[in-house]
């Protein structure tokens, strides 16, 4: 059984957000790059399919090579291979990134595609759903628990709602994104590392793919949330606690 | 521009951030001088149809029928896309959730549309509208331009403001044809029972961090919200720990709140959590590490261990 699994490098999430917002206008600064954490625990899963019957774990990003590192860490925690697509100095929009992903997807028709819920940098949320869209496939998004049924046609998945854990049985193949709680991503080892190199590795441009190219959305700026105004007042218990909050008229 | 308001149920009621998304509509359709309508899916929808229709929408359109019984990302999608091509929509407003963040982009897929996602503002730039919305875990905000032809906001219901009440629209029911739908099948909610308040609409949250140190002090956590009519909250690591259901964390990858009070008790304050309560009127800490990152976007703090704290506030109260 083949699953796809896709991996975007993202500025590391303890990055100051004015260096973040520096990177993200193409200034030239000292942002540190990592695999989007929510794509770890999709590639973790994926590996603890194995002994389900998966024997060839694909990892699809879309970046170019000055990231590859943060991709091949994804592949030395257990896939068997990559493709890349390199967007060719454009900023792609999601609906792009799920066009150049469903390119791939149609070429591999994978058993299904895990991916993270959102990737930590523009919290988007948008490409897995616009991929299961575009294929006209079922989507489960925010999963937590994932169980296939016997024959494995469908998997029985728990999402993490706003109303409590939603749980649906859905159809294979199908798009699914990974939450916080479903696994917890294992560390790629040195050596596993040393041997990603060998990892098959295909490498399409986006140019190639007959997507249209200008996005449809476009990032006109950044700035910084303002701040919460003044500094905490301080007070020295519990009992001062609570007559402050009566005296702001917040409790009775 | 023709705008169209996707109101949502929960739980067999009105979802309460319904009304930032029409507030948001009103704005949008008051730029241009234009109008708005809704639509309210679902079934056996009763009452809400008439508890909705007051926001002054040109028309109010129904779905009734029963595969729209349980929330399902292709059907909801599916029956959109079908009134947004036969009434020529090109604004499509829905609140955050994690409802629409599964079926808009969806439905960006289907209508060949550009989507902004937990819009907090409009702004202006050459005469075009553009959504401003909170990247990188709410740390930082960004301007988007959409450039299709229809646009797809969801709103973030912690940033707009209240609707304005005004008339009765039409009500029109749409059949939307909805298929049986044999790929994805509803299996069950599993939802823990509380008499509390809703924890997205709240006016007062108590939240918990790991601070609590364990699942048993939550009875205590709870009787302080209970005191209050406060609603409860958690950090992810309760929620990692298995001290309180997902539902409850409150942060990046949970919800966000605005509460007129929010009372973090041993909650450090990293930058996920806060991104949550940023919209939050009025902050108290409550920690005994005075260096905790919380006490900077607190507005009220105290530096003391929670232990002793609380059962004294429970005692004040």
């Amino acid at each position: 059984m083949k699953i796809l699994v896709t991996v975007k490098p993202v500025a590391d999430p303890n990055t100051p957000p004015a260096a973040w917002i520096d990177s993200e206008k193409g200034k030239s600064g000292s942002v540190n790059y990592v695999a989007n954490y929510f794509d770890l625990i999709a590639v973790e899963q994926a590996i603890r399919f194995k002994d389900m019957g998966v024997d060839d774990i694909c990892v699809v990003s879309v970046t170019d090579e000055s990231k590859m590192a943060q991709v091949r860490s994804a592949i030395a925690m257990g896939a068997n291979r990559a493709t890349l697509i390199d967007p060719e100095d454009r900023k792609l929009g999601a609906y792009q990134i799920a066009a150049a992903i469903a390119h791939v997807v149609k070429k591999e028709a994978p058993a299904f595609v895990l991916m993270g819920k959102q990737a930590t940098d523009d919290d988007a949320s948008q490409v897995g759903p616009i991929l299961a869209g575009i294929l006209g496939w079922p989507q489960a998004t925010f999963v937590s628990q994932i169980e296939f049924n016997d024959d494995k046609s469908r998997v029985k998945v728990g999402r993490e709602t706003d109303e409590g854990v939603e749980v649906l049985d859905v159809k294979l193949p199908a798009v699914i994104t990974c939450d916080l709680r479903l696994n917890e991503p294992r560390y790629a080892t040195l050596p596993n590392l040393i041997k990603s190199k060998k990892a098959p590795m295909e490498r399409l441009k986006f140019s190639e793919l007959g997507i249209e190219d200008s996005p449809r959305v476009t990032v006109e700026g950044y700035s910084l949330p303002e701040g919460r105004s003044g500094e905490a007042k301080m007070v020295a218990d519990a009992n001062e606690l609570v007559a402050t909050l009566k005296e702001m008229k917040l409790v009775d | 521009m023709k705008i169209l308001v996707v109101a949502e149920m929960q739980l067999g009621k009105l979802k309460p951030s319904n009304r930032a998304t029409i507030r948001m509509a009103q704005d949008l359709a008051a730029q241009d001088g234009g109008s708005f309508s809704m639509v309210l899916i679902g079934h056996q929808l009763g009452d809400a149809v008439g508890e909705l229709n007051k926001y002054g929408a040109d028309t109010l359109y129904v779905i009734d029928a029963p595969p729209f019984e349980h929330y399902l990302a292709d059907t909801l999608a599916d029956a959109i896309c079908k009134l947004v091509k036969a009434q020529g929509f090109d604004r499509v407003l829905g609140g955050e959730a994690t409802t629409a963040r599964d079926y808009f982009p969806r439905l960006a897929g289907a209508l060949d549309a550009g989507m902004c996602r937990g819009v907090c503002a409009l702004t202006q730039i050459d005469g075009a509208t553009c959504y401003q919305r909170p990247v990188f875990s709410g740390m930082a905000l960004r301007t988007e331009r959409i450039h299709t032809p229809i646009h797809l906001i969801t709103v973030d219901p912690t940033a707009i403001g209240e609707p304005k009440e005004g008339g009765a629209g039409e009500v029109v029911a749409f059949d939307a044809s909805p298929q049986d739908n044999a790929n994805v099948k509803f299996v069950e909610l599993q939802r823990a029972a509380s008499e509390r308040p809703d924890l997205t609409v709240a006016d007062r949250v108590i939240g918990a961090g790991r601070g609590i140190k364990s699942a048993d002090y939550l009875d205590t956590i709870g009787k302080l919200a209970d005191k209050l009519g406060a609603a409860v909250g958690a950090t992810r690591a309760v929620v990692d720990a298995g001290w309180l259901p997902n539902e409850f964390q409150v942060g990046q990858t949970g919800k966000a709140i605005a509460p007129k009070l929010y009372i973090a008790i041993g909650i450090s304050g990293a930058v996920q959590h806060a991104a949550g309560i940023r919209g939050a009127k009025t902050i108290v800490a409550i920690n005994k590490d005075a260096e905790a990152p919380i006490f900077k976007i607190a507005d009220v703090g105290l530096v003391a261990d929670l232990f002793d704290a609380v059962p004294q506030m429970i005692e004040n109260l």
